[in-house]
């Protein structure tokens, strides 16, 4: 009897225990999404009307003119004014918030937004120079399907943790003068590494890269690394992965040294003198002087040619053993003046709107980082394109992708290339 | 001689005396003004270079001083190429320019052509280097005008060759763009001096009597103008030496970069995203202004050199070193120069207006104002920019230059060497080794007055030429006017303003040309004090000129050249029609 009064008692106290937690559980979650979206309305009212500086290379005219056109869709939409600083170089602007926090200016920074990635977003990331923990609550980052899609939350290999968020995706491609490499026996268009050596040594003087640690060029010799590697036993390739050492530095790199040794004395001025930059480079295709380019940017080439830069024989297409592709982001200095503005910014550059506009091969071509099953129909017309250009990359020509290497080798190749090849003998 | 001055002395004392209204005491202020605006600026601007290369940068968590940087710089592979071809590229096309210059002017003193060569170079010198860079670039490029005049009637070529220019390692390219952009300079300056009518009455007078007695024209000029020309032509060479030796532009375009000059190298370091980097690039800043003084020192030495070797010449009545084959090297080497700059010009506009236009064509396939047309779009800003700074900038430095030759002409002290030399301070300091620096200053002081800060740095460049061009004239304005105006009763600053300034029309009006001119052309001054907010022309031209077409840079080159070109041709023809009367 009394233990029955004792078992109803409990079973009630269970009872009324499990519906608590249930309505607990409920209503974290529901907390917690309108938590988001309280912080989002939050920052909504705070950023509006304010004026964003937005720091981003300014050397392409076609990436200028879409910036010019989200600058006019946001102050539409929010009444915020987006100034484009055009950067010839990235490390500008990190310079530029590094000079700041020197001299203790920890909240009236000059720079509101970045355009960033790899080896730039390392050092920001390392000398804590950006803010954390916004760019994952931004309501369209969950059109990136965050879960199931590493490419926006690791940058070169280094967790973004919520310090930038994804704008777009590119991968190196090839275009070539299609009256210089015209097909005879000697002279046939080279669709791998090792045939690109064999064409550049039966060609002298046609084919060179920007000078490291130009980024365009960096990227051809991390192309080149991952290339060499395939054949490489499982722990070697892995090293790839992880941070450059002492130890694993010589056993990683001599493969390349090797293949670069070979090329070098084929190259553009017997590779006793590289270009400064990749659009330098373009130029010398438009020269004639060169024969062969890459770019990381496909879209360029065919608006090059619009703009009479590039000779109409120019035709674009993507490496057979495949594509270093990477993701740019987006990311606010941890001084910015007008951070909220600046993640108003970010939030609309990663909407459907703005991203299918930008991957129109006639306005800029940077593939989406957004997922198409996140988008409802309506969004997914949106990215249908338009016929290309002769001279733009055929679509779908990128058939395999290669993974960017951890970014500390960007400084280790740098460093070896210095030594090696920095002082002509 | 000396009783004129006697009396200038007695003169002033008892105007000074008399009136110490607001204007005489502002007129004595501003020599101290102007000390302080430019020392301040550069030696804070050295020190804040100077702590990082010793190792204190509380920035990178690095406290401690130590020879960290210098170990780094010293170990830096190919730092002997690099500074080897910062001297020789600076030593060399100074030379050059200077011995190219005295050449012109001793064939053809006296001789209309003078002013026919000034006329066709002194455009030159409103040509941003950057943008000058690109149009000798291109003509010596292998796929360049040279090239194609010759391709392939000639060459056989149907593809660009192999070439070693532009970038030789020897940096041939940039000691040929440095020469060809720094003559019409001295050029010019030494016009500017012969122009003075006091002075250039007297040397040309000199130079008849010495052509009366039988010398040779060259001659002449060599053993008669030229040791009174000289050292009024010293300190503009010496901003020339030490410009050549630590400029950016020219080398960036047009140098080797395996290795880069000392200059480029330091650059890279600074604005490379390994920040450590920049303690090591403090320490090349250092060693910058070591070599740039070792320089100076060197040319300075082999002046007196020179003046002891060469003293008995000038008085051992040889009248004849082969003058007429030297008139006519001259001549050969000016149409050479003109010729050279006319078709890098022509290039420069036929790229403009260029469609597709594959080498070895000698003529552009298409013509087409696309590019003027898209340029134009994006230009406006940068253009009130540009603008904007330049007028403010010249303004300033014109009025306190003026004050400040007043206030010496007032006190009847000529300006002390301290001073003197001060003010070419910022000319003779590399700008690379105190502009990091001076930066990191101005953020410490204001941060968003982008504006104040570019305008504040222009200043530093601009005041030294707009006084540099001012001086002379000033200096050597008859003083018997002032005396007549003052004695009957008018004040020194009715003086200053109807007597003095009116007569100095023309060369007020050349200083605020070319203050403009200098203001339009800084580079690396505007994006550094500006953060990269306030785009120029000159800025928006360098990253067009290292990130796209040959055409919109060239579009951009010619809106550079045209901007201080409308000045200097206001400068030319205004006193035509303006204070005639003050004029000889």
């Amino acid at each position: 009897m009394h233990a029955t009064k004792y078992w109803q008692i409990l079973t009630r106290y269970s009872l009324c225990c499990i519906a608590f937690c249930i309505c607990l559980v409920i209503s974290f979650k529901s907390i917690a999404s309108t938590e988001l979206q309280s912080r989002w309305q939050h920052v909504e009212s705070l950023g509006k009307d304010q004026s964003v500086y937005f720091y981003a290379w300014g050397g392409d005219a076609q990436i200028n003119a879409y910036i010019q056109w989200a600058a006019k869709q946001v102050k539409a939409r929010y009444n915020i004014n987006l100034v484009h600083v055009k950067l010839s170089d990235t490390s500008e602007a990190v310079s530029r918030v590094l000079a700041e926090k020197s001299a203790n200016n920890n909240d009236k920074g000059s720079v509101d937004l970045i355009w960033i990635n790899g080896a730039n977003f390392a050092t920001m990331s390392e000398h804590s120079l950006l803010l954390k923990q916004w760019a994952n609550k931004l309501p369209n980052f969950n059109y990136t399907d965050p879960s199931n899609n590493p490419a926006v939350n690791f940058d070169f290999g280094i967790p973004t943790n919520g310090m930038e968020a994804p704008w777009g995706q590119a991968s190196l491609t090839f275009y070539y003068d299609s009256l210089a490499i015209d097909g005879t026996v000697n002279n046939t268009l080279p669709t791998t590494l090792n045939q690109l050596l064999s064409w550049s040594t039966k060609n002298p003087g046609r084919f060179s890269y920007p000078k490291p640690p130009d980024f365009l060029g960096m990227s051809f010799l991390k192309y080149a690394l991952v290339m060499l590697h395939q054949q490489s036993d499982d722990t070697l390739k892995a090293q790839l992965n992880q941070p450059a050492t002492t130890q694993n530095t010589a056993q990683v790199l001599n493969p390349l040294w090797d293949f670069l040794n070979k090329l070098h004395p084929t190259l553009w001025r017997d590779g006793s003198h590289f270009m400064q930059s990749g659009a330098q480079m373009r130029r010398l295709v438009g020269d004639t002087e060169l024969s062969i380019a890459f770019t990381f940017s496909a879209p360029e080439v065919p608006a090059a040619v619009k703009r009479y830069d590039l000779p109409k024989s120019i035709r674009s297409y993507a490496m057979q053993d495949g594509s270093l592709s990477n993701t740019h982001f987006v990311a606010i200095p941890y001084n910015a003046s007008h951070q909220q503005s600046a993640q108003i910014v970010a939030n609309f550059l990663l909407s459907p709107e703005a991203q299918a506009q930008k991957q129109q091969a006639h306005i800029w071509g940077d593939k989406t980082v957004l997922i198409q099953s996140t988008l409802n129909t309506q969004q997914q017309a949106l990215f249908k394109t338009a016929k290309p250009h002769p001279s733009a990359l055929p679509f779908n020509s990128i058939k395999r992708t290669l993974s960017e290497p951890h970014p500390s080798w960007v400084n280790a190749i740098m460093q070896g290339w210095q030594a090696r090849y920095g002082v002509s003998q | 001689m000396s009783v004129i001055s006697k009396s200038v002395a007695v003169n002033t004392k008892a105007t000074s005396h008399c009136s110490t209204d607001m204007f005489t005491r502002i007129v004595k202020l501003s020599p101290r003004f102007l000390l302080a605006l430019l020392i301040l600026p550069v030696i804070g601007g050295l020190i804040s270079v100077l702590l990082p290369a010793f190792g204190y940068a509380p920035v990178l968590e690095h406290t401690t001083f130590g020879l960290h940087g210098f170990t780094m710089l010293v170990q830096t592979p190919g730092l002997t190429h690099m500074v080897m071809l910062s001297v020789g590229t600076g030593l060399i096309s100074t030379l050059l320019a200077f011995v190219i210059t005295l050449m012109i002017l001793a064939a053809f003193f006296n001789s209309p052509w003078l002013n026919r060569i000034q006329r066709l170079l002194s455009p030159i010198l409103v040509i941003p280097h950057a943008a000058a860079a690109i149009a000798v670039g291109f003509l010596i490029a292998p796929s360049g005008m040279i090239s194609r005049l010759v391709s392939p009637w000639l060459s056989g070529w149907e593809l660009a060759p192999n070439g070693m220019f532009p970038h030789d390692s020897f940096g041939i390219s940039i000691i040929l763009g440095l020469t060809l952009k720094e003559l019409p300079f001295l050029l010019l300056m030494a016009l500017g001096v012969l122009a003075q009518p006091e002075l250039g009455k007297k040397l040309r007078q000199q130079h008849k009597v010495a052509l009366n007695l039988g010398y040779c024209p060259m001659t002449a000029f060599l053993k008669v103008i030229l040791p009174s020309l000289y050292p009024l032509l010293r300190l503009p060479i010496l901003a020339v030496l030490a410009y050549a030796s630590a400029s950016v532009e020219m080398p960036l375009i047009l140098g080797p970069n395996t290795p880069p000059t000392l200059a480029v190298a330091i650059m890279h370091w600074f604005n490379d995203v390994d920040l450590n980097l920049r303690i090591k690039a403090s320490a090349g800043a250092l060693l910058q202004l070591l070599l740039t003084a070792g320089l100076l020192a060197f040319w300075l030495g082999g002046e007196k050199a020179i003046k002891a070797l060469f003293n008995d010449l000038l008085t051992n009545g040889e009248r004849e070193y082969g003058g007429i084959y030297w008139q006519k090297i001259t001549t050969v080497l000016t149409v050479f120069v003109i010729g050279f700059i006319l078709l890098s010009l022509i290039g420069l506009i036929m790229w403009s207006v260029a469609g597709f236009w594959r080498f070895p064509a000698a003529l552009p396939e298409q013509l087409t104002l696309l590019h003027f047309k898209s340029a134009l779009m994006q230009m406006q800003s940068p253009l009130f920019n540009t603008l904007a700074i330049g007028l403010v900038t010249t303004l300033f430095a014109i009025i306190i230059t003026l004050l400040c030759l007043e206030s010496e002409q007032l006190s009847a002290k000529p300006m002390s060497r301290f001073t003197s030399l001060i003010i070419y301070l910022p000319l003779l300091v590399p700008s690379i080794a105190f502009l990091f620096g001076l930066v990191w200053l101005q953020q410490l002081v204001n941060n968003q007055a982008a504006f104040f800060n570019v305008v504040f740095t222009h200043l530093l460049f601009v005041l030294p030429y707009v006084f540099l061009s001012l001086a002379s004239s000033y200096r050597r304005l008859d003083p018997r006017f002032a005396h007549v105006a003052a004695s009957l009763g008018a004040t020194p600053y009715k003086v200053f303003l109807h007597v003095k300034l009116p007569q100095l029309f023309a060369p007020i009006l050349i200083a605020i040309a070319l203050g403009l001119a200098i203001s339009f052309g800084q580079y690396l001054p505007t994006l550094l004090a500006g953060g990269g907010r306030i785009a120029t022309i000159t800025t928006e031209a360098v990253t067009l000129a290292n990130g796209a077409s040959r055409r919109t840079s060239a579009v951009y080159a010619i809106m550079q050249m045209a901007l201080p070109l409308i000045g200097f041709i206001l400068a030319w023809v205004l006193p035509k029609y303006f204070f005639k009367s003050a004029q000889r």
